[in-house]
């Protein structure tokens, strides 16, 4: 799993690292080794999802970890039910 | 279709505003978040991100409509995968609200009452990979992770550690179902390479050049370790490949740490200045030997 930092990330998602700390401020970011930090595939991803609801959608900070709440319940949902049908 | 008034919908003479309502719309709409696993939503919503990359603000939109060459300057919205990509085969955010929730128990109740209640059923193991430093790999250290649940972990890097070694951590995998007992944690440790240094177990390994005058004359020569540089007595008359210890400059905990093994290899000066030949050719008169005879 590749592992980026801030500079990298915000390059690869074309956010600046002001809103990405941002982000990790607001625990809506949870980087994978939070030491340096360092963002992998996942965050990378989901910083992307968060610029998309803020700026595309007029998501706002209120209703924004709602909204990421909601979706990685339904995430887990789906998660679950696969296990369950394997199983 | 590469038009992207046409993707998304608009005249060619639609203003900034009414590019922005329909993409919002269409994004929306198509957005693989929205609709997880829907394969033609996710392409829809490619092809309606290009399309707003391109004529989406007033400067793209010119560029565009001159002909130019359109000029990806980062990842964008429509490359990289989407977020639920990264997260329908398990992925740290999907489980980071289980505990809030209930975290299984959740689920078994939402799937079912009396007659799942039997099921049990372990959670998985799950499995990290961590870069660490060199230096920090040979004198431990203390990282902190994410895991699947969202909480943090502290993780002890031993001094010593080796490139491929995993930690394990009971019961902080995935949780299990009914009374399934949660899966382990593993994090496998990469040592990360430092120029000029090598491990061997506890021992660090390095190249030492010495001039062919230091080789005859031993001395006292700087060296770097992981501590930082120290001074090193080099006796006379070393070869290439003479190697010198340097004790407890090594690998692992400091009241137990290995040793710096020091190769020396003689290097001769780049350009062979006349005199210097010149006093070799006088030495050779008085000193020569044959080193294949020794």
């Amino acid at each position: 799993m590749e592992r980026k930092q801030i500079e990298d990330a915000s390059k690869i998602c074309g956010v600046p690292c002001e809103i990405i700390t941002r982000f990790v401020e607001e625990e809506w970011i949870l980087p994978v080794d939070q030491t340096t930090p360092f963002f992998d595939s996942e965050d990378i991803a989901r910083i992307k999802l968060i610029w998309e609801l803020h700026n595309d959608f007029g998501v706002n900070d209120e209703a924004m970890p709602i909204i990421l709440h909601l979706l990685d319940q339904l995430n887990r949902m789906h998660l679950e039910l696969e296990r369950f049908r394997i199983h | 279709m590469n038009d992207p008034y046409q993707i998304l919908g608009v005249s060619k003479t639609a203003d900034q505003d009414e590019i922005k309502k329909s993409y919002r719309k269409l994004a929306k709409k198509y957005h693989p978040d929205l609709n997880p696993g829907n394969k033609e939503a996710e392409k829809k919503f490619k092809a309606v991100s290009h399309a707003f990359d391109q004529i989406g603000t007033a400067e793209a939109r010119a560029k565009f409509d001159r002909g130019e060459e359109f000029e990806q300057q980062y990842q964008s919205r429509s490359g990289g995968p989407s977020f639920y990509d990264t997260q329908h085969d398990g992925g740290r955010y999907s489980y980071s609200f289980g505990d809030e929730m209930g975290g299984a128990d959740f689920f078994e109740n939402l799937f079912g009452g009396a007659r799942h209640r039997d099921i049990n059923f372990p959670g998985e193991d799950i499995h990290y990979k961590m870069d660490v430093e060199f230096k920090e790999a040979a004198l431990g250290t203390e990282k902190v992770i994410s895991l699947t649940d969202g909480k943090s972990l502290r993780v002890k890097i031993p001094a010593g550690i080796e490139s491929g070694k995993k930690l394990r951590f009971k019961g902080k995998g995935r949780p299990g179902i009914g009374q399934g007992a949660a899966g382990d944690a593993y994090v496998e440790i990469n040592v990360k390479p430092l120029q000029g240094f090598s491990r061997k177990g506890k021992d660090i390994l390095s190249e030492l050049p010495i001039s062919f005058l230091d080789a005859i004359t031993g001395g006292e020569i700087e060296v770097p370790t992981i501590d930082g540089n120290i001074m090193m007595t080099i006796p006379a008359g070393v070869s290439t490949g003479t190697r010198l210890r340097i004790k407890g400059r090594g690998a692992g905990p400091a009241d137990n740490r290995g040793h710096q093994i020091v190769e020396l290899k003689i290097v001769m000066p780049k350009n062979i200045d006349p005199a210097l030949k010149e006093a070799a050719l006088n030495l050779k008169d008085q000193f020569n030997y044959n080193p294949r005879m020794q």
